[in-house]
């Protein structure tokens, strides 16, 4: 299988994970349980992989498609945006290792704006590269193999 | 808390310019001078700051003509720093380098 393919593939799991882990994170600012913030800690690690895999595969991509598409500054957003919303989400992870690690007592209100404001931008920037990966292969059509009229070889 | 939220909100920006990625500029079909700022060798891929600050990215198609004193040269010649005159074809928002001239 081509590495090509396995962009659309990796880019499910951040998507899943952190998106999962952003919403939990709001929740547990307001509820706060220990073992469902490790189990969101752990989430938030997978996610954090599965990103840097996603952008791993993006940028070899990058390098095929560019030169079939009409607007490849939506790629280029695209590909800026995965790199936003990665460093926030590590942010994010480091925020909750203060938090379940270190424990601060006196810097808890501090930690919890950080993780509300970081849980936020990161769900944005997730959905905002999401879309503009949707419109790069709806409307652009990159990196789409389009079957001949009679779907020879199907 | 509404300094503290404020404080968040810098935080992040300095982190998003920390992490922050290349921004590029679509022109119209001519000719333009610039520098070389990178090189992505393994897409031929360069980017160009013009004259006038813009930031021009393109792929080699298997048009680009690459050239040095006259004489064409292979994509490993190019370097960051160098000054090139490229000739570029807008289609759609896209940039086709059809000549690279390395100054």
């Amino acid at each position: 299988m081509d590495i090509q393919t396995w962009h659309p593939i990796s880019v499910h799991f951040p998507i899943a994970f952190l998106l999962l882990s952003g919403i939990l994170s709001l929740y547990l600012v307001y509820k706060f349980k220990k073992y469902l913030a490790q189990f969101n800690f752990g989430l938030l690690l997978i996610g954090l992989i599965g990103c840097g895999i996603a952008i791993y595969t993006g940028n070899i991509e990058d390098g095929k498609v560019s030169r079939t598409l009409c607007d490849p500054t939506i790629l280029k957003t695209h590909e800026n945006y995965a790199y936003y919303l990665l460093w926030i989400f590590i942010a994010n992870l480091a925020f909750w290792a203060v938090k379940l690690l270190i424990r601060p007592k006196s810097y808890n209100t501090i930690l919890a704006i950080l993780i509300i404001v970081s849980s936020l931008i990161g769900i944005c920037c997730l959905v905002y590269v999401g879309h503009l990966g949707a419109s790069l292969v709806y409307e652009q059509a990159a990196g789409v193999k389009v079957p001949s009229e009679d779907c020879e070889g199907f | 808390m509404k300094s503290l939220i404020t404080k968040s909100i810098y935080l992040f920006s300095i982190v998003l310019l920390i992490a922050c990625g290349k921004s590029t500029d679509v022109v119209e079909s001519g000719t333009y001078t610039g520098k070389i700022i990178e090189v992505e060798a393994d897409k031929s891929e360069i980017y160009v700051k013009t004259e006038d600050d813009k930031t021009l990215e393109l792929y080699f198609v298997e048009d680009t003509k690459l050239t040095q004193n006259g004489e064409k040269v292979p994509f490993s010649t190019l370097e960051e720093d160098q000054t090139v005159e490229v000739e570029v074809k807008k289609v759609g928002k896209r940039l086709d380098p059809l000549t690279v001239k390395i100054q």
